[in-house]
């Protein structure tokens, strides 16, 4: 049992992001156990892939190639890396923690008499892995017990990947045997969720206006961060009473409830019969004037000032990082 | 169908946690309890496969006594009957712990199809459905959002990251873990409570279901997390305060 | 000398006469029988009443002198047509003894000699009686015919018109006897329409609106004990009203005796904004279903003649129940159908079902993180109730969780820094369960009284004080199905006893009082807050306040449903106020504060302040929260 092994993840045709952090954690990892740290790539084409990780500093990269890893299934995957584990018996296994792993790796792990210590936020001495309790007011520090590999996956956005990290790995590709009979699951294609109707209850990015904005000729300012975020536009009550939005866009205790991953409010002083719509959001910003309005009370990150500024320039900002 | 649930019964959102004496868990004593959320719809998905299709559904639930509240909370749902998995330690076992001993409470059933929430509010693990499956050699599926029975087996409506979903069939017996948000949970009602009353809960008793497997992973010391202050209110420029926005929502709140 | 008229009485019928009086007179009693029996029938076939007692019987005697004999409901809520009724219905009265000898005449046994004192007295007072009533009924047919209020629905009741005439029939035929000879043809005819008449009316009686002649008498002696009422539910089949079956006798008898005067309406919130719910058309509603199915059915309540939609659109303002002149409680009966829709998992309604699993599985209607409570207490220094103060400080959902609740509260604890009252807050409130309460969710409502009677119980309150006047009411009248509750008291009331206190502002500052309708009408306080509003300005009153005080829209659980049909019942109550001129509204309950706070943002800047009646007073105070004196 030796090595720390890091599953990286195809996103369009890449190594996604958080795969890269997930290589950040398996370096920090394999640095406290003194371990070797390697790359697997499962999928059916997964040369590019490989030579990316080629390059990122690993010791080894394994390309776990079979025709049936192409579509995502959990029994194809859990078949294919199981044979991976009991082949190289690593020490740790790091994923990162995507919809795909929260499917199979835990039946992985069941399967070879382990369990996932998922969602990892940070690895201590020890190594002591750091997971979130109580819906992230405790954290809880998980300790592998006993022999066999350890499996981890990590939070997307808790480790910073290494921009740095360089290297010339050597790569192999592992043919696991996997039958068509075995996939028990027939997925479709993925499609977007439907795009005519509001929903805002589904909504992962929110931009919500308020009555800050004044004038519905001033919509368009928001409406562009909106854009420039990937995020749905909503409003507080005035708004929509005004019949500047539809009351489809309307969030408070008359109108939608929401729970995005960010809420990000405009000119909103969030009385209660808004905040009780969004109350729910894992992250709120807000912008307005009156540094006492209430919605301060509840944001994680607050800038104070006139929204005509500051709107602008969090739309610029945002564009320049995703480019 | 004949459909088994498994919920966990989790302290109330709401509720006052104090780490306990031992480091390693919660004070429980004046804790409140709730069905845990992802549960309840799971619970939701399965009473509208009942009415739909007829059949029946189970309510599975292990932990010490207090969880009988919650296991008839479900039955005033609308489950029709209950079993109840009578540990004290379900909370220091790891997920395959728990998993195992669920799986050998469903096995006797021979369920058309288990249901699971996703993730509980409390431990998080987010995996039980998908070792109960793997335990029972069944096929399975996480964060769905809807159940369709087919002529085949089912279809169900996964949802992918990013605002992007997926239809998948399969064969049952299956094993799914449900996503909050597919349905619109159903309130207790007075005559639910009434009718409980007389639904049959079965209790098991952990040791009946085989010696649990040693843990593979153990939860040593329970710490508050760092407090950050609650609002931070970003200054400078507007144009200083957009960058600094855009880096904290980045690696901090790591919501874009 | 010329001798004043005498009633003219004729004498000596034939045998054919008396037989033809005879016979009519047993046709119409026994017309009026028939038609009375079947509803008698499904009165008492209902459901008994289980916490129905007859003490006190002096409270009951009383309301029956008060509102029946003196008319006093009747006339206090609409002066004028309440005059012109009082007039038919003491009317009625005095003709009791004059119909009586009438009727014996025609037997000729007459006890009342028309020329003896006592007959002359009593002939001429009823004669009184009789032209007071004739314009009485002259006025009110004016009034329906002519004037047509909308409250009194449409279409135009015939039935109505007839009995109007007839009433004047025998006011006229009555009076005209004066002026004819008891020997005259003319006299012998007099009496034989005056006859017909009496006889025709009486079989009318039974199946139209005049059936509260018979019944509202009753009615207001049976009545429940106190405003609005909700009855406890008893057994395990009894979830509200469901069906028939689960009508009470009073509420059967109550549903016969409504006149169709339509107050209830008049003053209806929700009646008045245009949406579907009509207090009257809901008791007519529950006639028309005893009527078809009776009161053993299982025919749900909620069907053909009554709405969901409408029963879920009461505000329990109780403007309805507190005007209704003949004694009906709208309240009981419209939370009743609620319960049995919700208890019963028939109500489907997002919002609805948003509140309830919040409060199921949380300790708010908010839904929001008790922490958050924790945060604002921690922040405030509100010290723990430890059971060594004297108050037990109530903050709600709305003083927890509402940034401007929050501010009432807040101000509210200065004001009994200053006085140098003790008081501390509760770690683990729960929501009293008004708005489960009043949407019909017994099973949630009981939860939340239970656990806070626990918990109050252990920390060993005595007294409560709550800027909230739902929190009040809920905890001194509902909690008590579970547990006998600590003494409560509303801010309001706190304030008013203290004010000696307190400075006062000199202010010629114009400030609107609102009642709200759990302050007023629930719990009978008007002069407390109004002293507490002197105070500080110069007291505008709206158009429609005390008693008659219009709903801010939010109560019965309405502040936490969706959006309304129709006008906003807060805008409208909004305009009302802000057309006072007053630079102020003054309010005394964190709901309508809310309301009224949406309502004038949506206007746009301009609109009066609006000021909890804690923050008139804490403005008064030093900016040092202690008292110099203390």
């Amino acid at each position: 049992m030796s090595g720390v092994w890091v599953v990286l993840e195809e996103r369009g045709g890449r190594v996604g992001r958080i795969s890269w952090e997930a290589a950040a954690a398996g370096r920090r990892l394999g640095a406290a156990v003194g371990q070797p740290v390697n790359a697997v790539v499962p999928g059916a084409k997964t040369e590019a892939l490989a030579a990316e990780a080629a390059g990122k500093g690993f010791a080894k990269v394994v390309r776990l190639e079979h025709s049936l890893l192409e579509t995502y299934t959990a029994d194809a995957f859990t078949y294919a890396l199981e044979q991976f584990v009991r082949k190289e018996e690593p020490g740790y296994v790091v994923f990162p923690h995507t919809y795909q792993v929260r499917d199979y790796a835990p039946a992985l792990a069941a399967r070879l008499g382990q369990v996932l210590i998922g969602d990892v936020v940070a690895i201590a001495d020890g190594p002591a892995f750091v997971r979130q309790l109580m819906q992230g007011r405790l954290n809880g520090e998980y300790r592998h017990s006993g022999s066999g590999t350890c499996f981890v996956s990590v939070q997307s956005g808790a480790f910073r990947a290494d921009a740095d990290a360089a290297g010339n790995a050597t790569v192999e590709t592992l043919a696991p045997t996997i039958e068509a009979s075995q996939i028990r699951t027939k997925p479709g294609t993925p499609f977007r969720g439907s795009a005519q109707t509001v929903d805002l209850g589904s909504a992962q990015l929110i931009v919500s206006v308020g009555r800050g904005i004044k004038e519905a000729e001033n919509l368009p300012l928001v409406q562009e961060l909106a854009s420039a975020l990937g995020a749905e536009l909503a409003a507080s009550r005035p708004i929509c009473d005004n019949g500047w939005l539809p009351i489809e866009r309307q969030v408070g205790s008359s109108g939608q409830t929401v729970a995005p991953k960010l809420y990000l409010a405009v000119g909103i002083s969030g009385a209660i019969q808004h905040l009780v719509g969004m109350k729910g959001s894992q992250c709120v910003v807000a912008i307005n004037k009156d540094p006492d309005a209430p919605i301060f009370e509840v944001a994680n990150y607050g800038i104070v000032g006139d929204l005509f500024e500051v709107v602008p320039a969090v739309t610029e900002a945002v564009k320049t990082a995703k480019t | 169908m004949k459909i088994v649930v498994a919920i966990k019964q989790v302290p109330e959102r709401d509720a006052h946690m104090q780490i306990d004496a031992s480091g390693r868990w919660i004070e429980e004593a004046d804790l409140q309890w709730a069905l845990n959320e992802s549960d309840a719809y799971a619970l939701e998905e399965a009473l509208q496969l009942k009415e739909k299709h007829g059949g029946e559904v189970i309510v599975l639930s292990a932990g010490p006594e207090r969880v009988s509240s919650t296991i008839r909370e479900a039955l005033a749902k609308g489950a029709d009957r209950a079993i109840y998995v009578d540990t004290e330690d379900a909370a220091s076992s790891d997920a395959l712990g728990v998993a195992q001993l669920l799986a050998e409470a469903i096995k006797p059933e021979n369920p058309d199809l288990v249901l699971t929430g996703l993730q509980s509010d409390d431990l998080g693990y987010g995996q039980t459905g998908v070792v109960l499956a793997e335990l029972l050699g069944h096929p399975h599926s996480s964060l769905i959002l809807h159940v369709e029975k087919t002529d085949a087996g089912i279809t169900v409506k996964r949802e992918l990251e990013e605002g992007w979903f997926q239809s998948i069939e399969m064969p049952l017996p299956a094993v799914l873990s449900i996503q909050s948000g597919g349905n619109k949970l159903r309130y207790a009602t007075l005559m639910g409570i009434k009718k409980a009353k007389t639904k049959e809960l079965r209790r098991v008793a952990a040791a009946e279901l085989g010696q649990p497997p040693k843990p593979a992973a153990t939860l040593e010391r329970i710490v508050l997390p760092q407090k950050r202050k609650s609002t931070q209110i970003l200054a400078g420029s507007p144009k200083e305060a957009a960058a600094a926005l855009v880096e904290k929502l980045k690696f901090e709140a790591r919501v874009l | 000398m010329i001798a004043p008229p005498t009633l003219a009485e004729p004498s000596q019928f034939s045998l054919v006469e008396r037989l033809i009086f005879i016979g009519l007179a047993a046709t119409s009693i026994f017309l009026f029988i028939r038609r009375l029996q079947p509803i008698l029938r499904r009165i008492l076939e209902s459901k008994k009443d289980p916490d129905f007692h007859l003490a006190p019987v002096g409270r009951r005697v009383w309301d029956l002198v008060w509102e029946v004999m003196c008319q006093a409901k009747v006339i206090r809520q609409r002066p004028l047509p309440g005059l012109a009724h009082a007039f038919v219905f003491w009317g009625f009265c005095a003709f009791a003894l004059v119909t009586l000898n009438h009727c014996a005449v025609g037997l000729d046994v007459g006890f009342l000699d028309s020329t003896g004192w006592f007959g002359r007295f009593y002939s001429y007072l009823a004669a009184v009686f009789a032209i007071a009533c004739a314009a009485g009924i002259t006025g009110l047919f004016v009034r329906r015919f002519v004037v047509r209020p909308r409250w009194l629905g449409e279409p135009l009741s015939w039935e109505s018109g007839l009995i109007a005439l007839l009433i004047f029939l025998l006011m006229v035929t009555y009076l005209g006897a004066f002026a004819v000879s008891e020997e005259s043809a003319t006299a012998r005819e007099l009496w034989w329409v005056h006859t017909l008449t009496l006889l025709m009316f009486l079989p009318i009686i039974p199946h139209t609106k005049h059936l509260h002649l018979v019944l509202s008498p009753a009615t207001i002696f049976l009545s429940r004990s106190g405003f609005s009422r909700i009855p406890p539910l008893v057994g395990d089949e009894d979830f509200g009203l469901v069906a028939g079956k689960d009508l009470t006798q009073i509420v059967s008898l109550q549903a016969y005796s409504c006149v169709e005067c339509g107050r209830c309406t008049e003053h209806c919130p929700a009646a008045n904004t245009g949406k579907l719910l009509n207090p009257k058309e809901i008791v007519l509603g529950l006639r028309a279903y005893l009527n078809e199915f009776g009161p053993a059915s299982s025919e749900p309540l909620l069907g053909k003649y009554n709405a969901q939609e409408a029963a879920f659109q009461c505000t329990t303002c109780g403007a309805c129940e507190f005007q209704c002149p003949v004694g009906i409680e709208h309240l009981p009966i419209l939370i009743g159908l609620r319960r049995g829709a919700v208890n019963t998992g028939t109500w489907e309604d997002d919002h609805g079902a948003k509140l309830f699993l919040a409060l199921e599985r949380g300790s708010n209607a908010l839904g929001i993180s008790a922490s958050e409570r924790d945060k604002f207490i921690q922040k405030q220094e509100f010290p723990i109730f430890d059971g060594t103060q004297e108050y037990c400080l109530w903050l709600g959902c709305m003083g927890g969780y509402d940034p401007k609740g929050r501010e009432i509260v807040a101000d509210f604890a200065r004001v009994m820094k200053y006085l140098g009252t003790s008081f501390g807050v509760l770690r683990k409130e729960k929501c009293t369960g008004d708005p489960v309460r009043r949407l019909g969710n017994d099973l949630a409502f009981q939860q939340l009284a239970e656990s806070n009677l626990e918990t109050v119980t252990q920390a060993k309150v005595k007294k409560i004080v709550s800027i909230c006047p739902h929190c009040v009411r809920t905890i001194q009248e509902d909690w008590k199905e579970y547990g006998p509750p600590p003494a409560v008291e509303h801010h309001s009331e706190f304030l008013a006893r203290h004010l000696s206190k307190l400075p006062r502002t000199e202010s010629s500052e114009t400030i609107a009082y609102h009642d709200p309708c759990y302050l007023g009408r629930y719990r009978d306080v008007y002069d407390e807050p109004r002293a507490v509003v002197r105070a500080s300005g110069q007291l505008v009153e709206a158009p429609r306040s005390g008693e008659r005080s219009f709903c801010c829209g939010a109560g019965g659980g309405l502040a936490f449903l969706g959006e309304e049909k129709g006008e906003r019942v807060s805008h409208v109550r909004a305009d009302e106020l802000a057309q006072t001129g007053a630079s102020v509204v003054g309010t005394a309950c964190p709901f309508c504060n809310t309301m009224f706070r949406d309502a004038f943002a949506s206007k746009g800047a301009g609109g009066p302040q609006l000021l909890d009646i804690a923050q008139l007073t804490a403005r008064s105070l030093p900016v040092s929260p202690t008292n110099p004196a203390n």
